[in-house]
Formats: C-alpha cells, sequence, structure tokens
C-alpha cells in the first residue's frame, strides 16, 4: 500500500496588498505518495510558488493544514519548521542559489553543518553526492567557474545532502538552456527511480512536466486538472505507446521509435 | 568548512570594502588608543610640575625662613670717577669680627659689590641735557668658602658651570653681558686690566641684569680693596633676634644701609603667588584637556559603531537572497545572526590589530594632534637674596607613547563595539523571512 508523504487539507493562503485581498491557494487539497515524481503547473499568479513554499515549510498558509509524515506543519514554530527544512526537505532552485564563496563540495556540504556527520563523514557524503550528479572532478570549482547546468547540479546535490524525504524544486529548469533542461530533468528522475526521493516540482514548460509521473494543473489557487507522466511508464519500463519494455535512459521507445 | 571560515570567505571577497573599513576602523583605534597615551603624558607632566613646585615651595619657604633671620649691612658704593671727593666706606676685617660676635648673629657673609656705571646724556621734557649714570655692569665679588653659598650663585646656568671653591680669575656672567664683551663660554674677557675666562653664563632673572660673579678675592684686587667688603649678610639665630641686631648694628655704624627682611618677604610673596597661578593655570589646562579627549573618544566609539554598523546593513542586504537560502536550507535564526555577528567582530579584530600597529607608531603625532599640549612652565624668577636665583620650574612636554595594556584594552573595546555594531543588522537578518529573503534580487 502507497505511503502518503504530504497532504494538504483545504489550504488557504491569503495575501493583504493594502485592502486588496489576494487569495493564492483557496481550499487546496493535494496528496503526495512516498516516490512520487510531481510536477505542478501553472499560469504566471496561479499560486505554483506559494504552494511549494507551504510545503516547503517557508511560509504558513491562512487556514489548512500540510500533513508532513503525518505532521501538521502549518502550526509549528520556526525552531521546528527550521529543523524539518533541514531534515526533511530538500530545496532546488531557479537560481540555484549557491553561495558564491564556496566551491561546489563546500556548498553541498553546508545543509549538513548541523547534522551528527563528523567532518570526514561530510566531506565524503558531498563528494558521494557530487559524483552522483556527475560532477566528479568538479568539487574545488567555486559556482563562477561551473556553467548552469553544473550549478543546478550542485544545487541538486546540495538538496539532497541530509537524505531528505520530499524534494521541492521551483522552475530547476527556468534558467538553464534545452538541452541542459533535460539533462537536469532525467537527473531528477533517476533520482526519483534509484533514491526513491519524492520530488514536486513547480515548471510551467509542459515538456519538462511530462518527464514526471504525475501533473497537475493549477489555476487560480486550486488544482484544475491532474494529468499521468511518462515517468509513470519509464518506472514501469513499459512504453505507453507499444507496450514494450523500455529503459529509465531511453529517450525514444527501442520498440516504437517514439519519445518516451 | 565551519562559520568562521564563511565568515572570513565573506570578508575576504569584497576586499576593497574590507580593507577601507578595516582602515577606518583602526584610524579609531589608534585614535581611542592614543587619546589616553596623551592624557597620560599631560598627566605625568602635571605630576612632575607639582613635584616642582612642591619642592619649589619647600625652597621657597626655607628661603623665607632664611630671610626672616636675614638683616643686609651694605655700604653704597660711590665711584670717585662720578663723584669726585665722595667717599666709599668699607667693612674692615675689625667690623666683621665685631658683628659677627653681636649676641644672637649666627653667621655673616661678606661680598663685595661694585657698580660699574656710566655717564649719559639724556634729554628732559623740556629740552634740557641731562647727564644719567647708567649701569655697564656689577661685579660680584663672592666668599667661595661661605656655608649659604648656594645662596649668592646663580642658580640658572644655561652655558658651562658655576664658580667653584677656591678658584681664582674665572667668572660667570649674565647672557647680557655676551654682547658687551663679545665672549662667549671659554673666552677670556679683560675687566678693569685684568684677564678672567668665562667658565659660565647664566640666565636672566630680571631681578639681577648685568651681573659678573667673580670670587671675592679676584675682586677686591680688582678694586684695589684687599681685605674689604661693602655688604654683608647677617643672618640671626632666630628671627626674634633680628630687631635687637638691626638695633645693634644701626647705632654702631650709622652710614650704613641696614634692610630688614620686611621688603625680601614681599617679592618672595609675589613670587610664590606667581607659582600659585601658574600651577592653577596647568590644573585648568588638564581638566580642560581632559575633557576635549572625553569628547574625542566619545567620538571615535560612536564613529566605529556606525561604521560596523553601516557596513553590515550594506552586508545583509546585499546577501538578502543568501540569508533565505540558508534558511530553506535549514540554518535557524541563531545561526544567521551568528554569521553576521561573527563577521562584524572579525573585522573588527583585523581593523583592532592594524589599529595596535598603527597606533604604536602613530600615538606621539595623533596625541599632540588631538589633546592641546597643558602649560606647566611655572617660569623662572630671581632669588630676592642677593646675587643667588633658583630654577621655578621645567618647561619640557613629556611625550604620549602608546601603553600597550590601553593598546589591548582598546582591542576589546574596538571588538566589542564591532559585535554591538552588528548585533541590530544581524537581528534584521535573522528576522528575515524566508519566503521575502528568496524573492530578493
Amino acid at each position: 500500500m502507497s505511503e502518503t508523504i504530504l497532504k494538504t487539507e483545504k489550504l488557504c493562503k491569503i495575501y493583504s496588498m493594502g485592502k486588496r485581498k489576494v487569495h493564492a491557494l483557496q481550499g487546496l487539497t493535494l496528496q503526495v505518495v512516498k516516490g512520487e515524481f510531481i510536477a505542478i503547473m501553472g499560469s504566471s499568479g496561479s499560486g505554483k510558488t506559494t504552494l511549494l513554499n507551504m510545503l516547503g515549510c517557508l511560509d504558513k498558509p491562512t487556514s489548512g493544514k500540510i500533513l508532513l509524515d503525518q505532521q501538521d506543519v502549518a502550526s509549528l514554530p520556526e525552531k521546528k519548521l527550521c529543523e524539518i527544512r533541514r531534515n526533511k526537505i530538500g530545496f532546488v532552485f531557479q537560481t540555484f542559489n549557491l553561495l558564491p564563496y564556496l566551491n561546489a563540495e563546500e556548498n553541498v556540504e553546508l545543509p549538513m553543518e548541523h547534522s551528527q556527520k563528523s567532518k570526514v563523514e561530510r566531506k565524503k557524503r558531498a563528494r558521494e553526492l557530487l559524483q552522483m550528479v556527475g560532477l566528479s572532478g568538479r568539487e574545488n570549482h567555486r559556482p563562477n567557474r561551473l556553467s548552469a547546468g553544473e550549478q543546478q547540479r550542485v544545487a541538486i546535490a546540495r538538496a539532497l545532502a541530509n537524505n531528505p524525504s520530499i524534494i521541492l524544486a521551483d522552475e530547476p529548469t527556468g534558467n538553464l538552456d534545452s538541452a541542459n533542461k533535460f539533462e537536469i530533468v532525467k537527473l531528477l528522475a533517476r533520482l526519483n527511480m534509484s533514491q526513491g526521493t519524492t520530488i514536486i516540482m513547480v515548471t510551467h514548460d509542459g515538456q519538462v512536466a511530462s518527464h514526471t509521473e504525475k501533473m497537475l494543473l493549477l489555476s487560480d489557487g486550486r488544482i484544475t486538472k491532474e494529468k499521468q507522466g511518462l515517468h509513470l511508464a519509464k518506472k514501469n519500463q513499459q512504453c505507453p505507446y507499444c507496450g514494450n519494455k523500455i529503459q529509465i535512459d531511453n529517450d525514444r521507445c527501442p520498440s516504437c521509435g517514439k519519445r518516451i | 568548512m565551519g562559520i568562521m571560515t564563511r565568515a572570513y570567505r565573506n570578508i575576504s571577497r569584497r576586499k576593497t570594502r574590507a580593507i577601507l573599513v578595516i582602515l577606518a576602523l583602526a584610524v579609531s583605534m589608534a585614535i581611542m588608543t592614543s587619546i589616553p597615551a596623551g592624557i597620560n603624558a599631560n598627566q605625568i607632566a602635571m605630576q612632575q610640575t607639582t613635584e616642582n613646585y612642591s619642592k619649589l615651595t619647600a625652597e621657597m619657604q626655607q628661603t623665607i625662613n632664611e630671610t626672616m633671620k636675614l638683616i643686609t649691612c651694605e655700604y653704597p658704593y660711590v665711584d670717585p670717577s662720578i663723584f669726585p671727593g665722595a667717599e666709599s666706606y668699607y667693612f674692615s676685617e675689625t667690623d666683621l669680627n665685631y658683628i659677627a660676635s653681636i649676641r644672637g648673629v649666627k653667621e655673616i657673609v661678606p661680598f663685595l659689590q661694585y657698580d660699574n656705571v656710566e655717564m649719559q646724556s639724556t634729554s628732559t621734557q623740556d629740552g634740557r641735557q641731562m647727564m644719567q649714570g647708567g649701569l655697564v655692569y656689577r661685579i660680584k665679588g663672592i666668599d667661595l668658602n661661605a656655608s649659604l653659598l648656594i645662596n649668592y650663585l646663580p642658580g640658572n646656568i644655561t652655558e658651562g658651570r658655576n664658580l667653584q671653591k677656591g678658584e681664582s680669575s674665572a667668572v660667570v656672567i649674565g647672557k647680557d653681558l655676551k654682547e658687551y664683551f663679545h665672549a662667549d663660554l671659554g673666552d677670556t674677557i679683560n675687566i678693569k686690566g685684568k684677564s678672567f675666562t668665562i667658565v659660565g653664563i647664566h640666565e636672566l632673572t630680571g631681578m639681577d641684569p648685568r651681573n659678573i660673579y667673580m670670587s671675592l678675592t679676584d675682586a677686591q684686587e680688582l678694586l684695589n680693596l684687599t681685605g674689604k667688603v661693602n655688604t654683608l649678610d647677617v643672618y640671626a639665630e632666630d628671627s626674634s633676634l633680628v630687631g635687637d641686631i638691626t638695633n645693634t648694628i644701626d647705632t654702631a655704624y650709622p652710614y650704613l644701609v641696614v634692610t630688614g627682611y620686611q621688603q625680601r618677604l614681599q617679592q618672595l610673596n609675589q613670587l610664590q603667588g606667581m607659582y600659585d597661578k601658574a600651577l592653577k593655570n596647568a590644573e585648568s589646562s588638564l581638566n580642560q584637556t581632559e575633557g576635549t579627549a572625553r569628547g574625542e573618544i566619545a567620538l571615535a566609539v560612536t564613529a566605529t559603531s556606525l561604521i560596523v554598523l553601516l557596513m553590515m546593513f550594506y552586508a545583509v542586504r546585499e546577501r538578502t537572497k543568501e540569508i533565505g537560502t540558508l534558511k530553506a536550507i535549514g540554518f535557524s535564526n541563531w545561526d544567521v545572526m551568528s554569521q553576521f555577528i561573527l563577521e562584524g567582530v572579525l573585522i573588527s579584530m583585523l581593523a583592532g590589530l592594524v589599529g595596535i600597529a598603527v597606533g604604536t607608531f602613530a600615538t606621539p603625532m595623533l596625541s599632540s594632534l588631538l589633546l592641546p599640549q597643558i602649560n606647566t612652565n611655572l617660569g623662572t624668577g630671581g632669588s630676592p637674596l642677593g646675587g643667588g636665583t633658583i630654577p621655578l620650574g621645567n618647561q619640557s612636554s613629556i611625550t604620549a607613547t602608546a601603553d600597550l595594556q590601553v593598546a589591548f584594552i582598546m582591542f576589546g573595546v574596538i571588538v566589542l563595539l564591532g559585535a554591538i555594531g552588528s548585533l541590530y543588522p544581524a537581528w534584521r537578518a535573522a528576522k528575515t523571512r524566508p519566503v521575502e529573503a528568496l524573492k530578493y534580487e
């Protein structure tokens, strides 16, 4: 039976802009199963980022519940939220948000600073993660010496540092060219497959979203549509078009040749 | 890679800014170090002045005590070349023995005083020409074996030395006579056909101008007055006996001018009043200086805090997105706050080290620039005891030098100010909502 890792109930967020009230989220209910790879799509101002911030404990809802591992995080104090962000959530940002004065390895080590790991263990873990995202040999490079795609890989490695239950990615491909864009989304897909990490990704790019397992369309602070992505087929190792066997890294079905 | 490395990296990545801030703080630190050093130097100078003053007043008191017991007996010298036929009187050996034997006389100090006067023509208000005597020099023949010799020799020798016991053919002259004789220290001068070597030159005191000090024997030989003296200082055993002794001498020698202590005492009191005033001026000057110093230190402290405050505010603003990222990856408010405080402290520590170096070398210059030197000069004056003068004060100023203990205290102060200055910006950084911080461009 699938385990629910994240659940929202009647989630509302109202912003006051002077006298005007903006309803960013309007009673949104969502359920995320452990190991899912979800894309949240929607037009600008639909509430995607607001929802991600709520799920990531960076902001509090006006009303409603957010249950992360059965715990309602909406009512927790800042200190507890900080611990949850550190241990249960990994963030990937559109602009990478790497610290410019730290090299790749140090950036990945940063979230582990408050963990029980020793300095040596932290270093080892950082190197492993950088290897996993394909950046072996680039450990000592500072962000300004890495390409945009490489910087986002470092950011993904950093998000994985404390082995979080869930990764929240806010437009992770928004600042990348098309080649890097698919590399990153494939990397996330691979992580989801190999590590079983739950990923929720906000994007307005349909092609990128199609590589996920489930696409949720957000409009005016509500989920208006849900659609299956190609990732589920890859997970099942079965081409959605011809039904023949496919591998996770296949861009096209080896049997029917269709893009997957 | 801990918080310290991050703080250091953050400082070093904005090198120009860090250097400018460090320099500004170092100057503040140097000012804070040099001002107490300057005050200390002024206090030492003041202390020395007070000590001098105490010494002087003690000497004055001794002089006053001696003066109370002193009777000056003087036969005015009359120059026969100016007043032909006029007779000058002198004490003979018998006179000296008699006066020394009067009851209550403790000691007599004989000396020969000769005024070399030249007649000069001056015009009166109604245009008439008038001849007037002008002092060219005054010879003071002093018994170099006298026990109270110190009171009769010039006390403020500026070049060479004073006359010594048993010395002959040597003179000490006032510096105003250098020009008259066209001679300097070590030169031989001719006085009334006899050669003398200048062994010392004394500062003028206003009370004994144009003096030539020599041994009594030399003066007697020079003036063809062997065995004679025209001035005698008589010391009574006690001031209560002065009246009786004065009367006895007055009765025995009707032509003798006998002067008591009252007039001299008045002069001494005036002199003491002058010292008191000078000391009060110095004390008031010191208080004023300390007030200025307090103001300057307050200014430096405020400037330091403001520099750190502004720098850290700027850093917080510039790194808002970084604050958001740190919070998103699990850094607590305290983690963020301590990061910024540490940066403020670290930059203050670096500034403190530079400040110690700058302060050590620049303290003399900075303290003289920032603090007015107190006037510790008590002036110089003449002794009312005949030819003698006494030193009245020092004119030297103490150079301020950096005190290592003060420097370390100021190092602590500047680090503390760095922490205080970065406290509010750091608190603001910690309180920044991660959502808002992440949106910041």
